[in-house]
Order: C-alpha cells, then structure tokens, then sequence
C-alpha cells in the first residue's frame, strides 16, 4: 500500500507531502544504515530531508508492521540508550535486495522526468 | 515460503491477541519516550516535551487500529466477530432461525438430491482412462437379438462383424464388442458347487458377454486379478472365465480374498475366476441393476442358452464401442476421417451379405447407411433417456422451490432490518462504515445459509437413498448411490452460498441505506410509514415474486398428475386387476424343449389348483412390458403394398390366456386346451392386425404364416383378440399381435435354418446335429388370477413350482398393477415430487404472504389509528388492507400465467393425454393461489381492523 498523503505532518509551512509510494522505499534506506527503533526513523527522515519530510506514527508504523510481514525487515526487542526497551528494526537479505531495486527504480524514474522538464521544446 | 511465514505469523497473532496489544502499546510508548527525549535534548522541559510527543503522535488508538488493519488478519478477525455478532442475534431469536434453518434446509436438501441423481445419471464420467476418447457404433440404447436387418440397425452387430473390425480397427485405438443386454443367469458360489441342496444356493444375477479386449479398449483395471484378455477369446466354448463386480464379490461371496482361481458356477457349467472389478466398474452399458459379472463372448451359449450365434449367418446381439486415436477426440476433422472409416466398413459389410446381384437402388440405400459415432464419456445410459429429462425438470423445480425460500427469507430479514434501524443508525452515528454494515447482514445471512446447507445436506441424503429406492424398485445393487462425493459435496457448498448471497443482499443494501437523522429522532416510527412506497417496495416485489413461482409450480404439478392420471386410468385392454406375473427360466433349470409340454401342463394343473386362484396361463412374454419379440408374417391370398409394414408382435401362450388376462375376443374363439401338437395350427389375431388386413370383419379362416423358420406355421386364424398396450404405456397405436398356442410349437427346429454351425474351429467336431432344440418352444411367463388380493397368492406361488422342481428359477414376482407402475415410473416420480414441492412452495409463499400483511399493518398501526380517528370505517381499513394483497395476486397471476404456459411448453414431451395449454389445470392453480392469498392477508387485514385509535396514536 503506498503512502496516505497523511503521511506527513502540514504543520510546518517547510515540508512537503511524501511523494506516493517512497514511505516504504525511504524507511528501508534509513535501516540499511543500522537497525533503529521506530521514533529513530522518522528523526532521520525529518533530519535528512533537512525537515521536508515529516513522518508521523499513524503511517510510520503500519508500513514497519507490512513490511517486517513481507519480510523486507526484522524485529527485536533491544534496550536503548536510556536503558528502555525498544523495538528494533532489522533490514533483512531480502530488504536490501528490494531496497537496491527501488532505488534503481526511482533514480530512472527521476531522471527521466528530469529530463523531460528540462528539455528545450 | 514468505506466505507461509506471513500466515503463521498472522494466526499467531490472531490466537494472541492480548499480547500482540500490549507490544504495540509498548511500541508506542518507547516511540513518546523517545520523542520526549529528542525534544528535551533540544531544550524543553521534560512535562512539555512529553505533551508534545504525545500531541505528535495522536490517538494512540488510532495508530493501533491503522497497524492491525494494515495486516491480512484483521479481515478475519473482524469477519469472526461478525460472524459472533450474527450468531449471537440468530440465537436470540430461535423461532425464527429455527424457520428459516428449516425452509433453507428443505430447499437445499432438494436441491442436492435432484443434483446427486443428476450428477450420476447425466453428468458423471465413466471411471476408465481417459473416458472422452470412448464412442459407441450407434446409441447402442436398444439391446436384444435381431435377425434380418442391415448392420448397424438399432446399433447392433452380429459376431463376425465385430471381431473383424476387432483384429482390425482402422483410424480407431481399438473396437471392441459385448452383448447388448445382460442376461440373468444362475450362478453358484464355489462352497456350495458340490452341495447336493445346489438349487437353492443359487443366485440370479446378470452376465455381459465382452470381447477379448473389452476391458483393454475401455480402459479399465480390475480390483484385483486380471480381466478379460484376447486370449480368453478365441475358441466357442472355451475359455470359461469369469471377472466379478465388486458388489457380487462382496454380496455372494463375501468378499472372499482368495477367490481368484477358484470355480464358480454359471448355468450349470463351471467358471474360473480371474478378476474382481472395482466398485464403480459397472461396465460401459449403464443399468438401474448392473451387471455382476463378466465373461467372454465365446461363452455364448452357456450364458445366453441359446444356440451358438458365433458362425456366419449369426444373429446381431453384440453392441460395439471404440476408442478414438487421441488426434481424433480432439480434431473435428480427424474425427471424421473415423466415422467415414466406419461408414465404408459397414457398407461393405452389408454388400457381402447381398446374395446376387445388387440393384442400383439398394446400391443406393446401401451407401446412405450411416452409423453415427456417439460420445460414451458417461457411457451408455438407459437410466439418462428414461430419467433425464425428469430429473432436469425436477431440478427447474427444486430451484423453483429454493427461490420462493430465499424469497421468505429475505422477506424476514427485511422486516427485521426496519426494526433494527435504530440501532444501525446508531452504529452508523458512531462512525461504523456502511461496508461494514452491508458485510455483517450478509454474514447473518451466510450463517444461517450455511447451517441451513449443512442440515440441507443430511436431507439430501435421506431423499437420495428414498428416490433411488423408488427408481431401483427395491433392488438393492444399483448403480446409484446416494452417498455424496466431492462434486455434490462443492455443489451444495455452492448452492448455500448463492442461497445466503441471494436471501441477504436485498435486507443488506436496505439496512445500509438507512438514513442517521431521520432514524434517530423520536417519532421514527411515523417517519418509517411515512417514508413509505420505497421500502414496502421490496417485500411487495418478493411476494409477487413467490405468487408467480407458486403458480409455475401449481400448474406443472397439475398437469403432470393429470398426465399420470391419464396414462394409469386409460384402456389397456386387459383386466388390470387380480393378476399376479412371475418370471421363470426352465433353461437355467436344464429342461429339454421336449419336456416343456409336461411342464407347463404340471405348472397349471398344480397353481389352478391353489386356493383363491381363478385361472392360469403360460407365455413368453407378460401382457405388458417393454421389449417384445416381432417378426413379419404373410397372409395367403393377400399381396402387400410396396413397404407395407408386415410385421406382428408374438405372444406365445397356453390355453386360457385370454379369460386369465382379461383379454376380450370380439369374434372366433380363443386358444384351448383341445389346440394340442396334434392338432391343426390355429392363431388368434388381435384386433389392429384383423382391421387393417381384413376391413370386411372376416379375418376368422384365414391362414397366416410367420416369416421365422422356429413358428412359420401355416396357422389358420381362429379368432380375433382386443387390442392391449403391450409396451410402453405412451403408445397410443396398438401394434398388431399374434397369438400362437404354445402347446403347437415343435420342440425341433430344422438344423438349416438355426444358427447351428459355430465358427470353423469347432466344425471339426463329429456329425452336426440335425435337429435343434426350438428356443420359441420355452415360455417364460406365468400369468395367474386371483379372486382376492393378488400379492397374497405371491408365496403359494413360489411354494407350488418348487414342489413342482426346487430347481426351477422363478423370479421377478410381481402384481399386474405394479408391472404397470413399474412402465411409467418416470411420470410417477415426476408427478409426486412436483406435487409434494409445489404444495411446499403453496406452504412457504402463504407464510411470506402472512408476514408481510402482518408486518405492514403493525407499520401502519399510527396511519391506520388516525385514520379511525378520522373516521374511517372498519370496512373501509379491512378493503384497504385486502386491495394491497389482492394488487398483487393480480399482479402475480397477470405474469405467472404466461410464464406458466411458457414452461409448459418445454415439458410438452413429459405430458400425456393433455395439451400444454390445459385449462382446468389453469383454472385450479389460479383458484388455489386464490384462496392462498385470501387465507393469508384476511388475518392481518382483521387485525387491522382491530387497531384502536387511541392506544395507536399514545404508541410513539
């Protein structure tokens, strides 16, 4: 399922809705650095995106739980810094396989929309 | 293997539901915990920070559901909830489930049981290696012997024919060949061979005699063992073994492992067994009593009793079958390479039987001659042309049935949809989906559909085993069988789910369409009556709907019983009471054509001589029953027309036929006793033969001889006889008959004409004989009549020809009435079952009527209360009530009539006696419908009379 447009926070005049479909392809970039927890994510999204994307829990953590089903990822139970539990997420053999194809997926797409824009007609 | 992952993971969590909660709450609470974290990092205060994350998250309940709901068992749990819900409101109200379960359960019962007769009768495949590439010469339906014809003519084959296309078969895989019918022979169980007490051991069963290849060309394994193989099949008389049924194994021999190799039996000559069938096995040739056992071809004589018919000249008894080269079965072309192979291997095979010359014309006749290849995928079926077309047609009326169900059905959910509109309008105001309404109706539905399948399914049962009762008659060996297998098994899956779909679409889509505010306010129920035409529009629809089924089937059953009524009621021309018929076989007994005179002058004196019996006769046939022996004959002094049909059916009788029959002479006099061998040959004509040959009334002194060597006479016509129905009850023209006293017929039969000579390999054998036994000197009838009940004399019966010869087999006891019955058991399953459905339906639609009456004027309580407040009439309120009902009777006869009469038309061939447009059967089934109608909106239209103004207008 891609992302709902309410993938993001409106609050902030600085961000700006999640393109459909990136949620999932976005969350996997983000594990193939470390397994992190779910609150982890979405700082790094919001940090990495310099605050244009802000992903919220109501769409962060169903896409985690469909994922962790199609088996793109893995869970445990990991104490974190504070010494709390939380739940880590894992990017599975499988995850980084489709991670690899997303991306090379989106880059075509991107740059052959760039193209477009940028031709002289 | 990520599915299978998926779904484990997905139960777990389904079978633990608490924990996969509190992980998600914790999830939850280290993501704030986190948050706050972040953001006191970033520099505010721990209380603020902790709002804020928990302001960023939002409804934590949210989140959970839009985590559970983004996996696949959501769905499930929330159906089983559903399901719980739907459960839980059925339970509340057992009355009504307790009705409903009932009708649904009545309408699928009959449903599955028509489809398991179906599915067998019509539908199911023979259980042999790929069954489409099975054809049979011709629609091999008939069955006999048959001497004088073309080949191929009524798809039969004598043995030559069919053993050389046998060692040759063309464009086909193989051809192989059996005997058209299955003749009953005596069969003793290897124990009891040597028993001095072997006659009562004894067992009747019937024998097909089968080519070589047979069971190779067919396709089919044995059990164990082995079957029947070429080598079996080469020399007449040789090769006595045997392959079992299933069911005779286990019947007759209980099951005994060891048989293989042992020696049964079969008419006095011994047998070795070599294989058992499975139990679906019943063969190609499909009977309501099967064959039990197997042997072949070249066993002829000991299995039929019957002279060799395996030389030249032989009569035609065999049926042939084929299978296709698997290009033909697939390619139409191919196939016609096939079929044009055997047209010209007939062709030539009639030509070499030509003597002479052949004139150009019969040249031409020849040529035309075609023997259609016909699909034996099912096999070849008896029961499928006597019981298709009924069962197809009980099966339009078991859905019928079904759909007036569903209509009550759906006309109670409705009315309990209205009532519960509060609460989903509340559910609706709670924010629950209109989806998630529809889908929860529907589940009460499917609830109840399926229980009611599930009780539908032991019905069935019961019914499967009651019809093929009937339709066997009592014979316990069928090859019905009323277990069901996976196919009735999905159909009935099917059929409940289309039944909950059908019943609880309607009251699904109406509760969904219930408006929130209007529901909810107070004075609902006004604004129910108010909102009025569109939501009465539903169960009016349905109603009208049941009207016109009920009329469909309250026609057809009128005019099936009427049909019944005619063919049981009509003028046979025989006495059709006080007449017992029994079967016996002096052959299998091993009595001589010689002896038969004694016998059959010892059969009468001793059963004449029993109390309670008024008169006896011998014959070779019953005085009713379908296949007759025919021949053609020549009158002297008469020169036929060019084609002028000669032929006569021939009744070999003993003296006194005609007074124990019942049979009229309208002139001359009848056989007696006095006709004996030594006395000049006499005949009695029936009436149709005396008409149509001598018009002037003087038939009486004319001589006729009969163009078959065994009775050629001449034999001089002594008197004339009432046409019978001799045959199929159906036929409305008699076909000439003559009578020949069976005290005349010579027990030899000159060796020239009678099919003496087996093949060559056995003409080796010492001097021929050169007189043959004349099979026409056995009868095979006996007739009694009784002055009391005829079924009481059946055991004294039995009793007197045992002491006569505990040898004898006497079989097939049976009243004249049950004979009858036992011609026309088609229309008599056709006539009851619509007749008992359609009083069903009558039953079903007079409740959908009475609640819907009901139920709009408890609606209508308020309108009807200020309408007497007004002033109205008690009359006028009753009328009013009445016109609603009657509005649509109108309506329902208006369009159940010409629909009726359409239906009828499809059923013409099932009619007798009646046209398709029957007026009386019109008028009974509207005047029914009538009184239905009246019976069932008069109680309610009471009841709104009824309503007092004040107590209806305090109600809201």
């Amino acid at each position: 399922m891609p992302a709902k447009p309410d993938a993001l926070s409106q609050n902030d005049s600085n961000s700006s809705e999640l393109v459909q479909g990136t949620l999932e392809m976005l969350i996997l970039k983000t594990l193939a650095l470390e397994p992190m927890h779910g609150y982890g994510v979405a700082l790094r999204i919001e940090q990495i995106s310099h605050g244009v994307f802000r992903v919220n829990p109501g769409s962060l953590l169903p896409a985690l739980s469909r994922m962790e089903r199609a088996g793109s990822v893995k869970s445990e139970w990991h104490a974190t810094e504070n010494n709390r539990r939380a739940k880590y997420y894992q990017l599975t053999a499988k995850g980084h396989k489709s991670l690899a194809r997303e991306t090379e997926q989106w880059q075509r797409q991107t740059a052959a929309i760039a193209r477009i824009l940028e031709a002289q007609l | 293997m990520q599915w299978m992952t998926n779904i484990l993971t997905g139960l777990k969590s389904l079978f633990h539901k608490q924990q996969v909660e509190n992980e998600l709450d914790e999830e939850l609470e280290s993501y704030v915990q986190a948050s706050a974290a972040e953001k006191v990092k970033s520099g505010m205060s721990p209380e603020n920070a902790r709002h804020a994350a928990l302001v960023e998250l939002g409804s934590r309940n949210v989140v959970k559901h839009q985590v559970w709901s983004s996996r696949w068992e959501s769905t499930l749990d929330s159906l089983l909830l559903d399901m719980k819900i739907s459960l839980r409101t059925l339970a509340k109200s057992p009355g009504f489930t307790a009705i409903a379960l009932l009708s649904i359960a009545l309408g699928i019962g009959a449903n599955t049981a028509i489809f398991t007769l179906i599915h067998q009768v019509i539908l199911r495949d023979l259980p042999v290696r790929d069954p489409q590439q099975l054809v049979t010469f011709g629609t091999s339906t008939g069955g006999g012997i048959l001497g004088g014809v073309d080949l191929g003519v009524n798809s039969m084959f004598p043995w030559s024919f069919a053993h050389q296309l046998q060692s040759n078969p063309g464009p086909f895989q193989g051809i192989a060949s059996y005997s058209s019918f299955a003749p009953t022979v005596s069969v003793l169980p290897p124990s009891s061979a040597s028993a001095h007490d072997s006659a009562s051991s004894a067992v009747l069963v019937r024998a097909v005699l089968v080519s070589g290849n047979y069971f190779s060309v067919l396709g089919a394994q044995p059990l164990f063992g082995r079957t029947i193989n070429p080598s079996d099949n080469t020399t007449p008389g040789s090769g006595a073994v045997v392959v079992l049924s299933e069911h005779f194994w286990r019947q007759s021999l209980s099951a005994d492992p060891d048989i293989l190799g042992k020696t049964i039996t079969i008419n006095r000559t011994p047998f070795t067994v070599i294989g058992v069938m499975p139990r679906q096995f019943h063969g190609i040739k499909l009977q309501i009593d099967p064959a039990a056992l197997w042997t072949p071809i070249m066993m002829q004589s000991v299995i039929l009793q019957q002279p060799s018919f395996l030389g030249p000249d032989a009569p035609y008894f065999l049926e042939m079958f084929a299978r296709l080269s698997p290009a033909a079965s697939t390619s139409r072309a191919a196939l016609e390479q096939s079929q044009l192979w055997l047209n010209q291997q007939i062709h030539a095979g009639v030509r070499a039987t030509e003597s002479g010359t052949i004139s150009a014309a019969r040249q031409q006749e020849i040529n035309r001659l075609n023997l259609p290849l016909i699909s034996a995928q099912r096999g070849v079926s008896s029961m499928r042309g006597q019981y298709g077309s009924s069962l197809i047609i009980l099966m339009a009326v078991v859905i019928l049935v079904l759909l007036i169900a569903c209509a009550n059905l759906a006309n109670f959910l409705l009315a309990r949809a209205a009532t519960r509109q509060r609460e989903i309008a509340t559910r609706l105001a709670l924010g629950s989906s209109r989806r998630r309404i529809i889908r929860q109706s529907l589940m009460e539905a499917l609830s109840l559909s399926m229980v009611g399948g599930l009780i539908g399914l032991g019905i069935a049962f019961a019914a499967t085993r009651a019809l093929i009762a009937f339709v066997s008659q009592g014979s316990t060996n069928t090859t019905l069988s009323s277990t069901p297998d996976a196919t009735v098994l999905l159909f009935t899956l099917a059929a409940s789910l289309f039944t909950g779909l059908l019943f609880g679409l309607a009251p699904a889509i109406v509760s969904a369409r219930t408006g929130a505010a209007g529901s909810l306010s107070s004075n609902a129920r006004t604004a129910q009556s108010s909102q009025g035409r569109a939501s009465r529009l539903w169960p009016k629809m349905l109603v009208t709907a049941q009207i016109i089924l009920s009329l469909l089937l309250l026609v057809g059953a009128g005019l099936f019983l009427r049909s019944l009524r005619n063919l049981q009621q009509q003028d046979y021309g025989f006495n059709r009471t006080h007449l017992l018929l029994a079967d016996f076989d002096p052959k299998i007994a091993g009595y001589k054509s010689t002896q038969m005179a004694a016998l059959d002058q010892q059969l009468i004196d001793r059963l004449s001589a029993l109390p309670g019996v008024r008169s006896v006769a011998l014959a070779n046939t019953l005085p009713i029953q379908l296949g007759t022996e025919q021949s053609s004959f020549k009158i002297s002094g008469y020169t036929p027309a060019p084609k002028e049909d000669m032929s006569s059916t021939i009744d070999r009788v003993s003296s006194r036929y005609f007074q124990t029959v019942g049979v009229p002479i309208l002139s001359g006099r009848s056989i007696l006793p006095s006709d004996t061998a030594s006395s000049f040959k006499v005949v009695v004509v029936s009436e149709s033969l005396a008409k149509h040959f001598f018009p002037k009334g003087d038939a009486v002194g004319h001589i006729l001889t009969i163009d078959d060597d065994n009775i050629k006479g001449p034999w001089q016509i002594v008197g004339v006889a009432k046409d019978t129905r001799s045959g199929n009850p159906r036929d409305k023209t008699s076909f000439p008959t003559t009578y020949l006293p069976l005290a005349q017929i010579d027990p030899w039969t000159t060796a020239a004409n009678a099919f003496a000579d087996p093949a060559p390999a056995s003409a080796a054998n010492s001097t021929p004989t050169p007189r043959e036994e004349n099979q026409d000197a056995f009868a095979s009838s006996i007739l009694v009549r009784t002055s009391g009940d005829p079924a009481q004399s059946a055991t004294e019966l039995r009793a007197a020809v045992r002491s006569i010869d505990p040898s004898l087999p006497v079989h097939h006891i049976i009243t004249i009435h049950d004979q009858i019955s036992s011609l026309m058991t088609h229309d008599e399953l056709i006539a009851t079952l619509t007749g008992l459905f359609s009083v069903l339906a009558l039953l079903l639609t007079t409740i959908g009527l009475f609640g819907v009456m009901s139920y709009n004027v408890v609606r209508r309580t308020n309108e009807i209360g200020i309408r007497f407040a007004l002033g109205a009439r008690r009359t006028t309120v009753l009328w009013m009530i009445l016109r609603e009902s009657l509005l649509l009777l109108a309506f329902g006869i208006g369009v159940g009539i010409p629909l009726a009469l359409g239906a009828a038309r499809l059923v013409r061939q099932q009619l007798y006696g009646l046209g398709a447009i029957d007026p009386a059967t019109c008028v009974t089934a509207i005047a029914v419908v009538i009184v239905m109608t009246l019976f069932a909106a008069w109680l309610p239209a009471q009841r709104a009379t009824k309503v007092d103004p004040m107590i209806a207008l305090r109600c809201d």
